[in-house]
């Protein structure tokens, strides 16, 4: 597994500095500009941003989304922290703002006090219309913006995506939005104001659902029956799960699967090489669905998902293991490519976390553990002044 | 607004189904030049794959093509043929960025290598985007946006409880996690080319960047060593926490309550106050110990109401609560998008007047206007003659030497 170090080469966001104000829904943001060079602070008061409430001591969701940035604390109530924060603002390219965190409601002085900067504010609805106020959660926004309908089975509720993807998906938005408007704030002097709806950012990643109802007035909706191959499905093996993608639009996906069970001597074989396997229509079906569950679960519970994914690979199936998470890190795939690195936490203890999410040559992409409250305060001059 | 935030940023862009396409949409939404280099006899098979418009085929009917692909230029070239690929290169040499999403390997086949781009353009920024990476042992795994869901623990993760995985319901990782670590990648490029004068190789694996977008998950693994809980829609820290049936058909709410006081609360709107002080549900951890008749009792009460009022009543009463949407609440109902303009139609001469989603935000208070998709070839003719300068007699003769296709 990689260490760590500082690149030698010059990073893509070196002389950035940018102030992370976020506790929830943009935390990510900050993140991927610090971890290229961005000397990303968390600016917050005495007991810390919402998020350091929250989250309980070393908890893994604060470790990951504030990793490699820098903290201070500023009391906010007290006017003398004023002329601190206007110096602040005026040193830093970047200021991330949101809703229920400090200066949210303090647009127009962050613009005085820095009118080339990028301001970006993330709130759960945005900062206009009728629920620009209302009460959210990352369940909640999977909700209002459409991807909980999506997932599930038919006969049960929708499911929502695990691990905070309204944060996931709102800060994503918010930093590749905040990263061009500083590619023209920089060549221009010309500051921007940034409104990240997380809502909207949630409804902007639904596959082709929009386009579905505005041009066919289809409904896209969770199981996918009418719409998914009764070939893309999650399918059980000797040791977990699979997931298998062979409609006949897809390459030799279909044939090399039927192929595989002919070779095999499978029962299953014969039963898919009938002709009615050859209809896009009928494959559609719920008919088409069972029957292709049962005989293919016959066939792949022989398996285990490492012999599943060999076969796939040497045969052109579009399949793969549904792995868990524990499953994951031992990836022979990510192992090749060194992915995981470890971060050094406070304590000296060292603790694997994510690799970069894109490799980039030169190498100029590292991370470090997150700040405790206040760490920086004695690093960043503006306070002090 | 039209922004020009990026005016006078090139793409050659070889990107083509989902993924590739979206993250080189937000550079042509914000005024770069995006030239979609693509292929008539191998299209793009989201310009094949639909929805289309009147539900009739055509390559230039594809509302999920359009969404992808608003603001840039096509150019239709065979890349197989010598002049063809001589045309790209000219092009790449007038461009910052070559970007692609084809599996390991094709580029160099195709004779536009990372190597073979760098001797024309030095400072080029190239954005591959495989699935596993260039290379290793699972580099030639073929997938879709659900299997890298699969290989990631995000298709274990997204369960109804433990052992009963289902995953999402869309390619998720080719909607939000890909495109954008890619945009933003290539974005940092930019700047650091601008430092330096350098450019850059970004090798985005697709797995990798949506391991980061579950990247939580990881880090709680390692520092429990426990595999992260398939927890459905219910919360180790809230409860309620979850989707409940409403009045109607498959009509439901999502409610999170964080807080004794907002359960207070919540059992006053059910007309049952007296729940707040049952000792089954008096605590968060109580509740979450007795989860099962908790859920029962809300959802006795949601399903007698409509799905819009619980959440509205939830709502003013300061607890997180939200309709689940399906895209037609979006597009018709929603007051919230609709008061903020988050829709906008765009004339096309084969789509008509058709939907978009705008960019999620405002810029200094203003949407982004997108402007259309094009139609396949639309502007072969026109970049060869601007941008490099071919008069009409040579283009008319790559014309009837079928270059153009």
């Amino acid at each position: 597994m990689a260490a760590l170090r500082k690149p030698k080469q010059p990073q893509p966001y070196d002389g950035m500095r940018i102030l992370d104000l976020t506790h929830r829904y943009g935390v990510y943001a900050g993140k991927l500009f610090a971890d290229l060079g961005a000397e990303v602070i968390r600016v917050e008061p005495p007991d810390g941003l919402p998020d350091r409430a929250a989250l309980p001591n070393r908890d893994p969701r604060f470790a990951f989304l504030n990793a490699n940035k820098k903290s201070i604390v500023l009391d906010f109530g007290d006017p003398r922290a004023e002329a601190r924060i206007d110096a602040l603002v005026s040193s830093a390219g970047a200021v991330f703002i949101e809703r229920d965190g400090p200066l949210y409601d303090a647009i127009g002085r962050l613009r005085a006090a820095n009118p080339r900067a990028v301001i970006t504010a993330v709130s759960p609805y945005g900062m206009t219309g009728p629920l620009a106020d209302a009460p959210a959660s990352d369940l909640v926004l999977q909700a209002a913006g459409g991807i909980a309908w999506m997932s599930g089975r038919i006969e049960r509720e929708p499911l929502a995506l695990p691990f905070s993807q309204a944060t996931m998906v709102g800060s994503i938005y918010a930093a590749t939005v905040t990263a061009i408007a500083l590619h023209h704030a920089e060549a221009t002097g010309q500051g921007h104001l940034i409104d990240v709806s997380v809502q909207e950012c949630i409804a902007h990643s639904l596959q082709n659902a929009i386009q579905v109802w505005d041009l066919e007035q289809r409904i896209s909706i969770r199981g996918g029956e009418g719409t998914r191959d009764a070939t893309e499905d999650i399918f059980p093996c000797r040791d977990g799960f699979v997931f298998l993608a062979s409609p006949l639009a897809v390459g030799n996906s279909w044939k090399s699967l039927v192929a595989w069970m002919v070779e095999a001597g499978h029962p299953s074989g014969k039963i898919f090489s009938h002709e009615r396997w050859s209809s896009r229509e009928w494959r559609l079906t719920r008919e088409a669905r069972e029957e292709f569950r049962t005989a293919f679960t016959a066939f792949s519970t022989l398996f285990d998902k490492e012999e599943m994914a060999r076969q796939a690979i040497a045969r052109r199936i579009v399949m793969g293991p549904a792995s868990r998470i524990s499953e994951v890190i031992d990836d022979p795939q990510l192992a090749h490519r060194d992915f995981f690195t470890q971060v050094e936490m406070e304590d000296g203890a060292l603790v694997r976390f994510p690799g970069a999410p894109f490799k980039l040559t030169p190498q100029v992409w590292a991370t470090a553990r997150a700040p405790a409250l206040g760490e920086h305060n004695a690093s960043v001059k503006e306070l002090s002044s | 607004m039209k922004p020009d935030f990026l005016k006078g940023v090139r793409f050659a862009d070889l990107t083509w189904a989902g993924a590739g396409p979206f993250s080189t949409k937000i550079f042509s939404d914000f005024g770069a030049e995006v030239i979609k280099i693509e292929s008539s006899v191998r299209l793009d098979s989201v310009r094949t794959g639909g929805p289309f418009k009147d539900r009739r085929f055509g390559v230039n009917r594809s509302g999920y093509f359009a969404s992808r692909n608003t603001g840039k230029k096509s150019v239709v070239l065979d890349l197989k043929s010598e002049e063809g690929r001589a045309l790209v290169f000219d092009i790449i040499r007038k461009s910052d960025v070559i970007s692609n999403n084809f599996g390991p390997g094709a580029m160099d086949r195709l004779g536009l290598g990372y190597d073979a781009v760098r001797a024309v353009k030095p400072d080029i920024i190239y954005l591959s985007m495989p699935m596993y990476g260039e290379d290793g042992p699972r580099a030639e795994m073929l997938g879709v946006g659900m299997t890298i869901s699969a290989v990631t623990g995000l298709m274990w993760s997204t369960a109804y409880g433990p052992g009963d995985p289902v995953g999402p319901g869309t390619h998720y990782p080719d909607h939000a996690a890909n495109p954008y670590h890619a945009a933003f990648a290539v974005l940092a490029a930019l700047r650091r080319k601008r430092l330096t004068g350098e450019g850059m190789k970004i090798d985005l694996s697709q797995v990798e960047s949506t391991i980061n977008f579950i990247g939580t998950a990881f880090v709680a693994q390692a520092m429990t060593g426990e595999e992260p809980p398939q927890a459905s829609n219910a919360s180790g820290e809230m409860a309620p926490h979850g989707i409940y049936r409403c009045k109607g058909e498959d009509a439901w709410c999502a409610i999170t309550v964080g807080s004794d006081a907002a359960w207070a609360e919540m059992a006053r709107l059910m007309g049952e106050p007296r729940l707040a002080d049952d000792t089954r549900f008096a605590s968060t951890a109580a509740r979450i110990g007795n989860r099962e008749a908790l859920d029962g009792i809300v959802t006795t009460w949601t399903s007698a109401c409509e799905a819009g009022e619980v959440a509205e009543r939830l709502r003013q009463a300061g607890i997180p609560a939200a309709r689940v949407a399906n895209s037609r609440h979006l597009v018709e109902n929603d007051v919230q998008l609709a008061g903020r303009g988050y829709w906008q139609r765009v004339e096309h001469p084969e789509l008509g007047n058709s939907l978009y989603a705008s960019p999620p935000y405002q810029v200094d208070g203003e949407r982004v206007e997108l402007s259309r998709p094009p139609l396949l070839g639309e502007h072969t003719r026109e970049v060869l003659s601007l941008l490099l300068g071919l008069d009409e007699a040579r283009l008319d003769a790559l014309e009837t030497s079928g270059v153009f296709k």
